[in-house]
């Protein structure tokens, strides 16, 4: 009784509250007892509440929209009136048939829920705009190489500094990139990463610090006492929100910095490692900034009433002056204008829609499915329809109803559908590949825009899947179905369900080929010799900044003990160094002299560059195709020494060893190196990116203060941890230990992307297999059950069983093989409108294209089969008479 | 012209006298044309009435210490009796109209 009370109470929400005031108890109590009455008659109480629902949203809406209720009756019915009509009927129907209303919600819902899921995806990053105010006016400009096909290339600094100062299309334009840093002094010291940006940069953002103050224009000036801006997380998780922060000191790589400033916790910026931002210095440095060093993020803020076109005009003409004035480094080199958002979103706009029309497909297959569940059923009321249009209603006011019923049926869905969308988005999360750089990933949710969509699809597809049935069982002859009590052979009917079976095969197919063909491309980036091992070997990066190491050294010297000290672990096989580990992300480039060829303009000699220990190789696994390895002999006063790997060796000496033959850096200074080895490639900006060329240097002739080390051990990560820190401590108290990471993980994030979509492809079209399934097996049981009586007589006629069971699987083969015709050519044409997604296959890859074949006739014969044994054991004597 | 059937019903209950809600209910329901009327239906029926005037909330009854203090007693007001009076009439001339038309005559 209380229950009942509090329950009712809350359906009162419907009514304004003034009425709720004056009437809810009343009300409340009168229901309480009818329920009470209603259960000592033994009567349904469901159908009481299904009733007292209704009654309170009808009544409670017209209270709240409505005119006041007049105590004269309206003259007209009214289309409202109807519907409302409508919607009760189609409550009972649904109360009375459980299980099939059961089977077309969960349908729906899982089509409904897959799309919700991927669309909030869709609108979280592609649809939202960028969270800066006005974000259509903030450009990215890079160094566009045409001859190179290179629109996007970083930009050296001294170049950045021209480009602000001589546009005439930018508000403000400013320069960002990201280094590691390792903050001391705390308890325990910490690995940060330091947006290092020029003063303007969050005035072209338009983002205002939430305590402090925002960078001043001098302080990317060398010699000024260095701040820094801290990002809200940062500010969070070291700081405990204290407010009193700003003006406080820290020790960022041996250098005191005074923090001026907190980031608001609603910026959001692509690259999310960034934990602090700090000036970058530029101007008024000892040596003039490089223009070959290319490095910098450059962003900027278009002038009101300044067109993108505009702006690239305008880039243009500053490039073109730059050119001419510093050749030998500019030469074919110009600026490119692209706007963030587009910048920021095309990357992952091709994977999103394919996995939107993955699940618009799904969806699509889950209609198909309830349209004929509800055709199924609506046979099976023929009669009732028929006579309920004989007496009652038009045939208009008939179809009207019949889609009342799939629309209340699809918004059942549609909630439900919510439900999955949410789970689904958890998933998406927890499969969030982390190299991706977006923004946008705190709207990951429900969103309103999201529940809007929702609320569209799932109407959208009650009146798809609706208005099939509907529209057969309003042009039914009523006075045929009446005659015939309600059985008919339906001729129409058998051949609208036979075409929903094959368009659903198809649909089932040519998801698959998707799926297949993004299986086969990420087994073909894993299957690609990478160049080096991708196993449990562990990875830790140490950095050595401060005082203690001005030294080159003081430098070798540490990272050489810690070496032996790693190395010295029980356990261990060995221990290698490098500078930049394979996937990691970090590269650069430099240009190099041949010695005996000439660089071009449109052909330029560059090297990425990497200094590594002389174990490196050995524990990495790198093949050394020719001359030999690095040696502990390679440090100075030796003759400085260089190993190239293949691609190098192939593109500057063609047809030649390159053992013995000389090249240098670019430098002012710099020495000639002797080649004394080719190692094969590596895979280092991905496992489906292509090779540059790389030249390698020994650690003593190397430079910089940053390696990463490679342990060889068949130990657990979790279990070496320990000691690995231990050692690194014993090295230096003061060095902060990066996460610790196996190449497997490594080599796993640098995929995750392509990981992400491979398996949601798959998912979705596995759910549309498991769909069509169920729908062709329905599909077939249904028309079995027509034939009954014709399989009756041909059995009696001398048929047997077993060519009863070929007929039926037949038909079953023939409408599969129709489907796939029509499914496998789709799939083949949209794969080849997203070819950027695969790798190694073609969309026409055989082996795929035969394993859907396969699968799909192998499920549609399977499905046929269930129905085909009940046709064998038809009794011909009863079929006849029934 | 017309009232709606239940809003004559509530008034042709309340003519013996005073009701409160669920009595008035439980009369409408016996008399058959509602099998059950569904609170939200019922009570907006009534704000509707009390608004038109039709009836009127009873505050000067004395009650026994027995009833129900949430209970509100409802009774006609003079424009209520009235209006049930011209609609009582209305349909006596439709009764009288459907006989002598021959529609009354077999009974059953």
């Amino acid at each position: 009784m209380r229950a009942t009370r509090f329950a009712y109470r809350l359906l009162l929400i419907a009514f304004p509250a003034a009425v709720r005031d004056e009437f809810g108890d009343d009300m409340a109590t009168l229901f309480a007892m009818q329920i009470d009455e209603r259960r000592r008659q033994r009567g349904s109480v469901v159908g009481l509440w299904i009733r007292a629902v209704v009654d309170v949203l009808q009544h409670g809406m017209a209270e709240r929209f409505g005119a006041g209720e007049s105590p004269r009756p309206r003259r007209t019915g009214g289309w409202m009136q109807a519907f409302l009509h409508d919607a009760r009927y189609a409550l009972r129907m649904m109360n009375r048939q459980r299980g099939l209303t059961l089977v077309c919600v969960l349908t729906l819902a899982l089509g409904i829920g897959a799309n919700t899921a991927i669309f909030s995806a869709v609108n979280a990053f592609l649809l939202r705009p960028l969270p800066y105010d006005d974000p259509s006016r903030i450009m990215t400009i890079w160094e566009k190489r045409p001859a190179e096909g290179v629109l996007d290339n970083v930009v050296a600094p001294a170049d950045f500094l021209d480009w602000a100062r001589q546009n005439a299309t930018f508000e403000s334009m400013a320069a960002q990139i990201t280094l590691p840093a390792d903050l001391t002094g705390v308890e325990e010291p910490r690995r940060l990463f330091v947006a290092a940006v020029s003063p303007a940069f969050f005035n072209v953002l338009r983002v205002h610090p939430i305590l402090g103050r925002d960078f001043r224009p001098d302080e990317s000036f060398a010699g000024k006492p260095r701040v820094a801006i801290l990002s809200y997380r940062l500010w969070s998780s070291q700081f405990g929100r204290d407010g009193s922060v700003v003006g406080r000191t820290l020790t960022l790589n041996g250098t005191p910095v005074e923090v001026v400033g907190v980031l608001p916790a609603s910026f959001e910026f692509a690259d999310e490692r960034v934990d602090l931002w700090s000036p970058l210095v530029l101007e008024g440095t000892p040596q003039p900034q490089s223009r070959s060093s290319h490095q910098l993020v450059v962003f900027g803020r278009l002038k009101a009433g300044v067109t993108v076109q505009q702006a690239r005009t305008d880039m243009d003409r500053v490039g073109a002056a730059l050119q001419q004035q510093y050749p030998e480094t500019n030469r074919n080199h110009g600026a490119w204008v692209i706007p963030y958002e587009e910048w920021l979103k095309s990357p992952v706009r091709s994977s999103l829609l394919l996995l939107l029309g993955a699940v618009a497909f799904v969806l699509l297959i889950a209609c198909v499915n309830v349209a004929n569940i509800l055709l199924a059923k609506s046979a099976g009321r023929r009669r009732e329809i028929a006579v309920r249009s004989a007496v009652v209603a038009g045939r208009a006011r008939l179809a009207g109803q019949m889609l009342t019923e799939s629309v209340m049926l699809a918004g059942l869905g549609g909630l439900v559908g919510l439900l999955v969308g949410w789970w689904g988005i958890q998933a998406l999360k927890q499969l969030a590949p982390a190299e991706v750089q977006i923004v946008g990933w705190s709207h990951l949710r429900l969103e309103p825009r999201v529940l809007a969509f929702t609320a569209v699809v799932a109407l959208a597809t009650g009146v798809l899947f609706g208005l099939l049935p509907a529209w057969q069982l309003a042009s039914q002859d009523v006075g045929a179905s009446l005659k015939e009590g309600g059985r008919s052979p339906g001729g129409v009917r058998r051949r609208v369900r036979v075409a929903l079976v094959i368009s659903e095969i198809a649909l089932a197919s040519l998801l698959l080929v998707a799926a297949g063909l993004t299986l086969r491309s990420f087994q073909s980036v894993l299957n690609d010799p990478a160049g080096f091992r991708i196993d449990r070997s562990l990875t830790v990066s140490i950095s050595l900044n401060g005082s203690k190491y001005r030294t080159r050294e003081a430098v070798v010297a540490t990272f050489e003990s810690l070496e032996r000290r790693l190395a010295s672990i029980p356990g261990v096989r060995s221990v290698g160094e490098t500078s930049h580990l394979p996937l990691g992300g970090r590269d650069g480039r430099q240009g190099v002299t041949v010695e005996g060829r000439e660089s071009t303009p449109d052909a330029p000699t560059r090297a990425h560059p990497r200094v590594v220990s002389p174990s490196y190789f050995r524990t990495m696994r790198i093949q050394l195709l020719s001359g030999r390895p690095f040696s502990e002999q390679d440090a100075p006063p030796a003759l400085p020494v260089a190993i190239v790997n293949e691609t190098m060796a192939r593109r500057y000496w063609p047809g030649a060893s390159p053992i013995g033959k000389r090249v240098r850096f670019n430098g002012a200074g710099d020495p000639w190196m002797e080649v004394v080895g080719v190692i094969a490639d590596v895979k280092h900006w991905g496992l489906d990116a292509r090779v540059n060329p790389e030249i390698y240097l020994p650690l003593k002739m190397g430079f910089g203060s940053t390696m990463t080390y490679v342990i060889d051990t068949d130990l657990d990560g979790a279990a070496l941890a320990g000691s690995v820190r231990e050692q690194i401590r014993a090295t230096d108290l003061n060095l902060p230990v990066g996460a610790l990471r196996t190449m497997d993980d490594v080599a796993s994030v640098s995929v995750g992307s392509r990981r992400a979509g491979m398996l949601l492809v798959t998912v979705f079209g596995v759910l549309a297999l498991v769909l069509a399934a169920a729908g062709i097996h329905g599909v077939m049981s249904h028309l079995v059950a027509l034939r009954t009586p014709e399989i009756g007589v041909r059995m009696t006629l001398g048929a047997s069983p077993a060519q009863m069971m070929s007929a039926i699987l037949r038909e079953g083969a023939i409408q599969a093989i129709a489907g796939l015709a029509v499914g496998l050519g789709g799939g083949v044409l949209l794969m080849r409108a997203f070819r950027s997604v695969l790798y190694g296959v073609e969309p026409t890859d055989p082996l795929t294209l035969t394993v859907v074949s396969l699968v799909l006739l192998a499920t549609a014969l399977a499905a046929s089969a269930i129905p085909g044994r009940r046709a064998m054991r038809v009794d011909p004597v009863n079929a006849l008479r029934g | 012209m017309a009232l709606k059937p239940l809003v004559f019903q509530v008034l042709l209950a309340l003519a013996d006298g005073e009701r409160h809600g669920w009595a008035l209910v439980r009369e409408i329901q016996q008399r058959g044309d509602f099998t059950t009327l569904m609170p939200g239906n019922f009570y907006r029926t009534l704000r509707s009435m009390l608004a038109e005037g039709l009836i009127e909330e009873v505050h000067t009854r004395s009650r026994t210490e027995a009833e129900d203090e949430r209970r509100r007693y409802f009774r006609l007001t003079p424009a209520g009796s009235r209006a049930a009076t011209v609609e009582a009439r209305r349909l006596e001339a439709l009764v009288l109209e459907s006989r002598a038309k021959n529609l009354l005559t077999k009974r059953g």
